[in-house]
């Protein structure tokens, strides 16, 4: 069994006369990874709600496999659209054995079947020794996979994740990121999941949706919008950036820290610039103000004027703290937007 | 599929909104059911014309007798409670583990029954020097009788503190002492004022004890205008002043008990950093909790079974019939009460059914006998508009019911809505995803998971109904004996020996929520959540 497209087509949702889903158009191709990326309160979970059916649309449609499931006024309930979900805290019976947990969707008279069947997705979550343990007697990792077998043993047409690794300790989610990501490809579903971590969102997703305050700022491939930022929010989302805000003139905007090209009509602009973008050499310009190390690399605090940036340099090189430096700002990692409204400061 | 998805959608809106009104359905049921008997007394009260000279002095020594046990039996209940929450909860000595639950037992005796034990220590032939009686008599058995009350919201306020809070204040260079003083007691506070308050509710509300003392009360009084002064009127005064501090009380419980949100907002459990007391505190400590257990359940019913001993068993043949009617009303009445209770419960969290809970708690906090007297007012205006005939058989079983449902509703509520709160709302939501129908939700999701609470909820129902005196005094049918009045009018009649086998009977089925009750506390550990969720 394979997944089918999920469609959303100008959805929208009102919470007491204010939008949390905005007219937000979006597709998950079939069999892949789609993640919805933003911070809390940007209608991300609201809009996996109305996907899975529990929550209905005020506006616009959502279509599962070319069948139109919900509309204004018209929602096909959960219980017969074939869409798992996990949830963030798991939802699991707490009356019921990992086991039962997860044979609880599969159809079919025969128990022993089912159990088999049930086993058999436990095993494929490395859980196949703990199908007798009720949930409390589950850590929280384990917890996540039965709850990842349970929603995937029907062998739904979508999977749907809510935050699932993110209560997780951080050394447990990297490993825990690649058996969801393996269980969902064996299963060819399609998968729509929401986090905050843009980390994750670009590790985990064949294709990115930034949402912000109840729209969608972007949506595509990761690399695609890493490089390709549609504005400074879809460029802020995926990672740590440097802004300024200034005047570009004759296809140029100059920053405190070196010239950036600008192919635009003169008028205020924005500079947003990736950390990593952001090279220090010998010479002078801009002072480093400190350093602290972040793994393998280090973050440089520099300052040009009364303008201070970041930059994410490699560890036990280049200019110390205190030392007057150099600044490149590679291409690639820099992106000048026109600026219509004042600056939101 | 986008056609016969559309149909079944569609067909489903208008049960939903059923689904969205009901919530206000269980609330005006609630409403009705609940606080009408209330709302009757307080209507009756206000506008009774009472001309008889004795009244005003009647009411005078009623008021201030009520005032003096809920101010002093009160204060000893919450001065004995606390101190023994904090004892068993925060420090360490002897039996420690065991006074735990065991601090619980007298919750298992009506106070009346407590009252014709220490009746019998204290009186002739007892091994007592002193006698008991009047206010004095029943502010001790209250103080003995409630404490639990008290204990039980204390040790729960101690319990659920952050560890980190006080961990936090000794790192800051706090005494244990001073810690306690500063931090532990004030976070406590809002719970023990709580247990507090609905001790006193309880003081104020018994009739039985001090019945049995001679006490002049309000609910003495009530009884006293009604029947041997035959001035309902004046009852119903007395009875509307109850009830005005009854729900002053109820009000104080609630507002104490909302501030207690405060505490423990960590998640985070350890085991509670227990203060290891010195030898000879530790001795004092197990003497006063022991002293409590001893005083409170092991002595009067140990005395009430030696009393019972000296009656021929044929006279245990003779409570047959009560005890079978008491079963069968007590049935009646938690089947009754459990449905209104369920239907308060499910709805509780939708705005509408807060009211109908609202009602419910305003009906718990009634007094037996004013509900009572409330039930019978209505049925009274209903006979003087040709509704109903006379009080009386059958009716009266049914008003009789209806009290039952009025006083325990919220006590049933309670549970279910625990229970309830179990089903976290993603559990029914997996139960969609995962495709399972309503019902099928309803069978394997919802009720598995909230049965514990259910079954909690009837088994305090029965029980309340079953020990409940004042209210079935008043309402039953003419020669209609359950097993509280059984030993209520064998007590009144000093004949204690007799009412010993009754009295117990009622203990003993009162020990059944009490021990699932200990069960729990000696189970749970400190910071477990209400539910196990997570």
């Amino acid at each position: 069994m394979s997944g089918c497209e999920v469609r959303l087509e100008g959805v929208r949702r009102l919470f007491s006369d204010e939008a949390a889903v905005d007219d937000v158009t979006l597709t998950a191709p079939a069999g892949a990874v789609t993640a919805l990326l933003g911070a809390s309160g940007s209608g991300k979970s609201t809009l996996l709600r109305m996907i899975a059916g529990l929550e209905p649309v005020d506006g616009g449609r959502v279509v599962l496999g070319g069948a139109v499931v919900s509309a204004p006024g018209v929602t096909v309930a959960a219980e017969h659209r074939r869409v798992g979900l996990v949830f963030q805290d798991y939802a699991l019976f707490p009356h019921l054995t990992a086991g039962a947990n997860v044979a609880f969707g599969l159809s079919g008279a025969d128990k022993a079947a089912r159990r088999a069947e049930a086993g058999a997705w436990l095993d494929r979550v490395g859980l196949a020794h703990r199908a007798d343990a009720f949930p409390h007697e589950l850590s929280g990792g384990e917890q996540q996979r039965v709850a990842l077998a349970r929603a995937l043993a029907p062998r739904p047409r979508a999977i749907l994740l809510d935050e699932p690794v993110s209560g997780l300790d951080p050394g447990l989610r990297a490993d825990l990121r690649d058996r969801t990501r393996a269980a969902i490809a064996e299963l060819g579903a399609t998968a729509v999941f929401v986090t905050h971590d843009a980390d994750e969102a670009l590790y985990i997703a064949d294709q990115i949706a930034i949402l912000r305050a109840g729209r969608l700022v972007q949506a595509g491939p990761p690399r695609a919008v890493y490089d390709h930022p549609a504005s400074p929010e879809a460029a802020a989302a995926l990672g740590p950036v440097n802004r300024f805000d200034g005047v570009a003139i004759g296809g140029v905007l100059s920053t405190p820290f070196g010239p950036l090209r600008a192919e635009r009509p003169d008028g205020p602009a924005t500079a947003i610039v990736r950390a990593e973008a952001v090279t220090l050499h010998a010479g002078d310009g801009a002072r480093v103000l400190d350093r602290r190390p972040q793994g393998a690399f280090d973050v440089a605090r520099i300052a040009a004027g009364n303008v201070e940036w970041r930059a994410l340099i490699a560890a036990r090189a280049g200019p110390q703290a205190g030392e007057a430096c150099a600044v490149k700002l590679t291409a690639e990692g820099a992106f000048v937007f026109d600026r219509t409204r004042a600056p939101a400061r | 599929m986008a056609l016969s998805g559309d149909a079944r959608a569609v067909a489903s809106s208008p049960r939903s909104r059923l689904a969205d009104a009901w919530p206000a359905i269980a609330a005006a049921a609630a409403a009705l059911v609940c606080a009408a008997p209330a709302i009757a007394v307080l209507a009756g009260g206000l506008t009774a014309r009472i001309d008889d000279p004795g009244a005003a002095d009647l009411m005078a020594r009623s008021v201030r007798g009520t005032m003096v046990l809920v101010l002093v039996a009160g204060a000893a209940a919450t001065a004995l409670g606390a101190a023994a929450a904090w004892l068993v909860t925060l420090c360490q000595f002897p039996g420690r583990r065991l006074f735990e639950w065991l601090l619980v037992l007298p919750l298992a005796a009506p106070v009346y029954v407590l009252a014709y034990a220490y009746g019998a220590i204290t009186g002739p032939g007892g091994p007592a020097p002193i006698r008991l009686s009047g206010l004095a008599g029943a502010g001790v058995v209250y103080a003995l009788g409630f404490y639990p009350y008290v204990y039980l919201a204390a040790r729960a306020a101690f319990v659920s503190q952050s560890v980190c809070a006080l961990e936090a204040a000794r790192a800051l260079g706090a005494t244990p002492w001073r810690t306690f003083l500063t931090v532990a007691l004030p976070l406590a506070w809002p719970g023990i004022a709580a247990g507090a308050a609905l001790a006193c509710m309880e003081i104020a509300a018994d009739y039985g004890a001090a019945a049995y003392f001679g006490a002049e009360t309000v609910t003495t009084g009530v009884f006293r205008a009604w029947f041997a002064r035959g001035e309902p009127q004046l009852a119903l005064q007395l009875a509307a002043y109850l009830l005005a501090g009854a729900l002053a009380l109820l009000a104080l419980e609630r507002y104490a008990r909302g501030r207690r949100s405060f505490a423990g907002a960590s998640a985070r459990w350890r085991p509670l950093p227990r203060y290891r007391l010195a030898p000879a505190a530790a001795g004092a400590a197990t003497l006063f909790c022991a002293t409590l257990v001893v005083l409170g359940a092991a002595a009067p019913l140990a005395w009430l079974l030696r009393l019972a001993s000296f009656r021929p068993l044929a006279d245990l043949a003779d409570l047959g019939p009560p005890l079978l009617r008491t079963l069968l009303l007590a049935g009646a009445g938690a089947a009754l009460t459990l449905t209104l209770s369920a239907l308060i419960a499910a709805s509780a969290r939708r705005p509408a059914g807060r009211a109908g809970a609202l009602a419910a708690a305003v009906g718990y906090a009634a007094p037996g006998a004013v509900t009572a007297l409330g039930a019978m007012a209505v049925f009274a205006a209903a006979r003087e508009a040709g509704l109903v005939g006379g009080l009386g058989g059958a009716l009266s079983i049914a008003a009789l019911l209806w009290v039952y449902a009025a006083r325990f509703a919220a006590a049933g509520a309670q549970p279910i809505e625990a229970g309830l709160t179990r089903v976290g709302r993603h559990m029914g939501e997996a139960g969609r995803t995962l495709g399972a129908s309503p019902s099928r939700r309803l069978a394997h999701i919802d009720l598995p998971i909230a049965a514990p609470g259910v079954i909690a909820g009837a088994l305090v129902v029965f029980v309340d109904i079953l020990k409940e005196l004042p209210a079935t005094l008043v309402l039953r049918p003419f020669d209609f004996e359950t097993l509280a009045v059984r030993a209520h009018s064998y007590a009144s009649d000093d004949r204690l020996t007799q009412a010993a086998a009754p009295a117990l009977l009622i203990t003993l089925a009162g020990l059944a929520p009490v021990i699932m009750l200990s069960r729990r506390l000696s189970r749970a550990r400190a910071g477990d959540a209400p539910g196990d969720g997570q």
